[in-house]
């Protein structure tokens, strides 16, 4: 059976993250009783008294049921969240949904272009390469709306020690997206991308991959994590549909050529 | 499958009512309602069936509840609160309804609020002998006999005091055990046959919905006429709740006060409506169906797309037109494949003219009483 039930989680501390985030540290009471996350897998965080929303894990738990999740402040659950204490009592289900395709990503040349809070999602999955990888193939481009918006500051500082980050600023020098600078970019690039993972707002995705599919880069090798809302992240509630299918189970990230049949508009 | 004769179903029923919490269809003030029975059998008497109408609600509250406790929150832990009722029956239920339960009990297959109901439900079916007046079962394979594979028991009017009586697994079994009947021969079982078929040629013949289905299936209908038909939508959810296959549900926390719960806070889940113009606005206010046109869409596609077809083994829709008579706006399931139907033909265009002045009188909608059985 499917429980809608949450497990009992404790609001460890938080950090002031961009100027609407926040990165929180959380405990689960019962670490053993939840499977652990693949890097790119959400979770459903309730706030007892003011419901529940989905959150990718930024990292996974540890032995001891620690894990982090980045929130931007925006809705009823996360100004409830924003408002909590360390020690209070929250609620965590999962995890849900489909990872990113580790499989298929390891050792190739691999570009990732984030977003916004979309980095947040691909916080586990950086890490993951970095450490697992022999030698890391990983190109990242980032774009946000200020400075004052970027997210993740500490963890950016840290990858760029060993992969090359390319920041894009709406209000910056060089136009706003990730798109005006990826001449660039990809002329940065000893080898060409040979896959592309896209995580943020659905027009920058949109636009990402239609610069590569224009030059002739395959579909089946672009992923793109998209956001829905979601009230219960087992397929039932129906408020995640595209289609036939439900982005709580059969995505949230969906590989480009999947996801179009799936899309009345363009995302 | 063991076949019997019954002098009246009303015996059957009182026997039933010994040990099952009895639920069956009463008329009050104009309409047919599904009913708990409070006195246990007493309240049943009329030595023939009194039920001659299709309830605008089917008894899809009694699994997949309106509004229900998911658990409660004590300070510390969530603790989660299953409904535990006693097993119970459903008496005389149509086809068209036993499907949409064997398809939800698909859709809820891991649900365990749903399956903590259901699996103490005993479901006795009724054959429909003469078409109701919305309904299209035929035409989507949902009746009007009950097959044997959707209820523990089957009951069919052979003549006026004589009644058969199917039992087509253990459960519907055990519930007649002791119940004394006499065994029915091959030949009426064949006449049964015979009923359900003559019923069958009865109804109209439906064109429209099977043109309707192909026009869905061909993505024939574009956008602009999905967008002519929602201005006719309300967004009140009437076809979304008398749907009998509608599953949708939002959630919603409650404080002690609000709810019966002393122990703390309680997360409930309720009845949704995909023609919500919120149902997909996430929390940035970005909303990915905020066209109605595209949210009446959806709700068509789910019925009748053969992609859910596949995941199910049939079509979402039962045919009981129930959207149809409950719609205040029109666009229950005979006018919208009407509309989209007639389109895929050739023969008619939403996109140039009103809906209203296209639209064609189907013949089968309207005040008629929802007579089956
Ligand atoms: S649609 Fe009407 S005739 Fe057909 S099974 Fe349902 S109630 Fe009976
Ligand atoms: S779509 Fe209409 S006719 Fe079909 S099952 Fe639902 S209420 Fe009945
Ligand atoms: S979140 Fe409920 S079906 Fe996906």
């Amino acid at each position: 059976m499917d429980s809608m039930t949450p497990l009992a989680a404790e609001l460890l501390h938080y950090r002031e993250d961009s100027a609407d985030t926040r990165y929180f540290k959380i405990r689960l009471i019962a670490p053993n009783k939840m499977s652990a996350p693949q890097p790119g897998q959400f979770c459903m965080l309730s706030v007892p008294g003011h419901g529940e929303a989905a959150f990718t894990f930024a990292t996974a738990p540890d032995k001891q049921g620690v894990f982090h999740i980045l929130v931007r402040a925006i809705g009823e659950l996360t100004y409830a969240l924003f408002a909590l204490k360390p020690g209070q009592r929250i609620g965590i289900r999962g995890p849900f949904g489909k990872a990113w395709p580790l499989a298929e990503i390891v050792d190739q040349q691999l570009l990732i272009i984030a977003g916004g809070c979309g980095l947040a999602p691909l916080n586990g999955l950086i890490d993951h390469l970095l450490k697992t990888h022999r030698k890391p193939q990983l190109t990242l481009v980032y774009g946000a709306r200020t400075s004052a918006h970027q997210v993740l500051n500490s963890q950016r500082q840290r990858w760029n020690k060993q992969i090359p980050i390319f920041d894009v600023l709406e209000d910056g020098p060089d136009g706003g997206t990730p798109l005006s600078i990826m001449p660039n970019v990809i002329k940065s690039m000893v080898d060409k991308p040979e896959k592309i993972l896209l995580c943020g707002p659905e027009a920058m995705m949109q636009i990402s991959a239609l610069y590569f599919l224009a030059q002739g880069f395959p579909a089946t090798s672009i992923w793109a994590a998209i956001e829905c809302r979601m009230h219960c992240a087992i397929g039932l509630c129906g408020h995640c549909y595209l289609e036939q299918q439900y982005a709580c189970t059969d995505g949230p990230i969906y590989r480009w050529d999947q996801l179009q049949p799936l899309l009345r508009r363009s995302i | 499958m063991n076949v019997y004769h019954l002098d009246s179903p009303q015996r059957l029923y009182q026997h039933l009512a010994q040990d099952y919490q009895m639920y069956h269809v009463v008329e009050s003030n104009g309409d047919s309602v599904w009913q708990k029975s409070t006195h246990n059998g007493v309240d049943y008497e009329k030595s023939d069936l009194k039920i001659n109408r299709l309830p605008l609600m089917s008894p899809k509250s009694l699994f997949f509840s309106e509004q229900e406790n998911l658990f409660y929150f004590d300070g510390e832990c969530f603790r989660e609160t299953l409904p535990q009722p006693e097993p119970f029956a459903l008496f005389a239920v149509p086809s068209c309804d036993l499907h949409a339960i064997a398809y939800q009990d698909q859709f809820f297959s891991k649900d365990p609020y749903y399956q903590a109901r259901r699996q103490q439900a005993l479901l006795v079916g009724l054959d429909c002998l003469t078409p109701c007046s919305n309904g299209f079962c035929p035409t989507v394979n949902a009746g009007p006999g009950v097959s044997p594979d959707i209820t523990d028991l089957t009951l069919h009017r052979e003549a006026t005091n004589l009644w058969m009586l199917i039992i087509n697994n253990e459960r519907g079994d055990n519930a007649i055990k002791t119940l004394a009947l006499t065994t029915a021969d091959k030949y009426s079982y064949r006449r049964r046959d015979q009923r359900i078929e003559s019923c069958k040629k009865q109804f109209k013949h439906d064109e429209a919905i099977t043109a309707g289905v192909a026009a869905i299936n061909k993505n024939a209908v574009s956008d602009a006429e999905w967008q002519a038909l929602a201005k006719r939508c309300l967004s009140c959810s009437g076809c979304t709740n008398v749907c009998p296959t509608c599953s949708c549900f939002a959630t919603r926390d409650l404080d002690t006060e609000e709810t019966d719960n002393p122990s703390g806070i309680v997360r409930q889940r309720i009845w949704d409506s995909c023609l919500y113009e919120s149902f997909q606005r996430e929390a940035s206010q970005h909303n990915p169906s905020a066209e109605a046109g595209e949210r009446v869409r959806r709700f068509w596609y789910h019925k009748f797309s053969n992609q859910f077809a596949a995941q199910f083994g049939r079509y979402g829709c039962i045919g009981c037109g129930r959207c149809e008579q409950t719609c205040p706006g029109t666009i229950g399931v005979h006018s919208v494949m009407h509309a989209i139907g007639d389109n895929s033909l050739g023969t008619n265009n939403v996109e140039k003219n009103s809906l209203g002045n296209n639209k064609k009188p189907t013949g089968i909608q309207g005040k008629q009483s929802l007579t089956y059985g």
